[in-house]
């Protein structure tokens, strides 16, 4: 995958020590660029499993010196069980949501191709995830958790969240960054800060 | 021009000497370039901020602050000034300063009226501010009157066809009025969250009444405590201005933050209008005593 840069010249990261952050800033974004959480929460073949999902839900740059660690914040979000705040009636919960998805989808991979998820290849692997989203399943697994509404409303959220929430992928959205203490004060339509990215058409 | 002004031109029984009364209203007309000056610097410094805020996005935002700028210069000319006559470009800056004002104000006007919900509560706060025109029109009517006061050779000063003083009067307590209101709005905006903020909605209203009521006596009755309540008032913007300062800082990250602060936190040119029109009711009551004397 291509990087693109929309925001070429801009580097959220650069703000670092510009009157946009103050010190408590710094260290939250330290943290999180520096020092991924540890896994607590899945089990090692769910893990490999979740970690080959991200791959396949957002490729990343190869040009990158390291990977944003999506699978290390969404175990940490399960293991501290942190929550969105809200559920969907249809669900059991951010967890259990989880554990059950991935067995599913580990499921549905055997079923269908006859191998793990993690051994198939890519292609196969997004024809798994396609058949998830379209809940064309047929795991018995998926009996209590409906797959549509698990693809939507707990994989992608987690890991487009999870991945877009990572300092090292701001500048691809000309994310401004934390509001701490620089915020925004013109905020009209069309309008902008001088400490915001501009975009290139 | 067929208006009264008798009050101007009937001779004192004690006929103090002409020099005295002349003293006087070079004592007016630097008043009142001093407060066009000061009010043209609230309003370039202001409008600077808050039309950069407003990215220029209509192009014309530029024009009050040339006009700012070019009043305060010429009413600093103005008011260090010895020749007692009137100064024809002056008159013309400050002329035209009045009249971007006046189509300003018709601009801000549209602003708020043209958003979703068109004259709401909340388009009045965050919307362009509909009194902030009114002080360059003040500013340049200010400087406007400054000339006229300088040019009444024969005595009479006259404004727009009417006697000076009360004129000017009205024009200062409106002028007050004006920015009363504006302050009122903003610092209910603001919810009046320091005590201090009553302060401009309590001390100038006393002194728009003042002004307002020597207009109408023609001859001051209470020339002395007016006087003082106009100090009073000119010593409240500055203090405002203070105030302001200390409320920049008190928004996250204070002045280390100021390029979002200078803008998110109240105006410090702003308090400075209440100065600036309270120099101008100074002059008003210099004029005043004038007429007594002619």
């Amino acid at each position: 995958m291509t990087e693109q840069n929309r925001f070429s010249g801009y580097s959220t990261l650069a703000k670092r020590d510009t009157p946009s952050w103050n010190a408590q800033t710094r260290a939250v974004v330290d943290k999180r660029l520096n020092d991924p959480p540890p896994r607590c929460f899945f089990t090692e073949d769910e893990w490999a499993l979740l970690v080959a999902i991200c791959a396949r839900i957002i490729p990343q740059p190869t040009q990158r010196d390291r990977n944003v660690p999506i699978a290390s914040f969404i175990d940490q979000k399960m293991a501290e069980n942190n929550s969105d705040g809200f559920q969907h009636a249809g669900l059991p919960g951010m967890q259990q949501e989880w554990r059950r998805g991935l067995s599913a989808i580990d499921t549905e991979a055997r079923l269908r191709f006859g191998a793990a998820f993690v051994d198939l290849p890519a292609g196969r692997q997004d024809e798994v995830l396609h058949m998830v989203q379209q809940a064309d399943v047929r795991a018995p697994a998926w009996a209590d958790l409906p797959a549509q509404q698990f693809f939507k409303g707990r994989l992608l959220i987690d890991i487009v969240t999870m991945y877009y929430a990572h300092p090292q992928a701001w500048d691809e959205i000309g994310f401004g960054g934390p509001a701490s203490p620089r915020g925004y004060v013109r905020m009209g339509f069309d309008r902008y800060d001088p400490w915001e990215a501009v975009e290139h058409a | 021009m067929g208006l009264p002004t008798s009050h101007l031109t009937t001779p004192s029984p004690q006929l103090p000497p002409a020099r005295e009364a002349e003293a006087s209203r070079r004592t007016a007309a630097r008043r009142l370039n001093e407060s066009s000056a000061l009010l043209a610097l609230s309003v370039l410094t202001d409008t600077s901020i808050e039309h950069d805020r407003g990215m220029f996005f209509n192009r014309a935002m530029v024009l009050p602050i040339i006009a700012s700028a070019l009043t305060l210069g010429t009413s600093l000319h103005g008011a260090h000034d010895p020749t007692p006559s009137a100064h024809r470009l002056r008159h013309a800056v400050a002329a035209a300063a009045a009249a971007t004002g006046l189509i300003g104000g018709g601009f801000h006007a549209y602003n708020v009226t043209k958003r979703e919900g068109g004259l709401s509560w909340h388009n009045l706060f965050y919307g362009a501010p509909l009194g902030a025109p009114f002080a360059l029109i003040l500013a340049g009517t200010m400087a406007v009157a400054a000339e006229h006061v300088r040019d009444a050779r024969d005595g009479r000063i006259s404004l727009f066809g009417q006697p000076a003083g009360p004129t000017l009067a009205a024009l200062t307590a409106a002028g007050l009025a004006g920015t009363i209101a504006e302050a009122a709005l903003l610092h209910f905006r603001g919810a009046f969250q320091d005590r201090f903020m009553y302060l401009p909605v309590t001390i100038p209203p006393i002194a728009a009444g003042l002004i307002a009521k020597a207009a109408l006596e023609r001859t001051p009755r209470w020339p002395r405590l007016t006087r003082l309540w106009l100090r009073l008032t000119a010593a409240l913007g500055f203090a405002g201005a203070g105030f302001h300062v200390y409320g920049v800082s008190r928004n996250m990250g204070g002045w280390r933050n100021w390029s979002q602060n200078l803008l998110a936190g109240p105006p410090i040119p702003a308090p400075h209008s209440f100065t600036a029109l309270a120099l101008a009711g100074l002059a008003v009551l210099e004029l005043l005593g004038t007429s007594r004397h002619d």
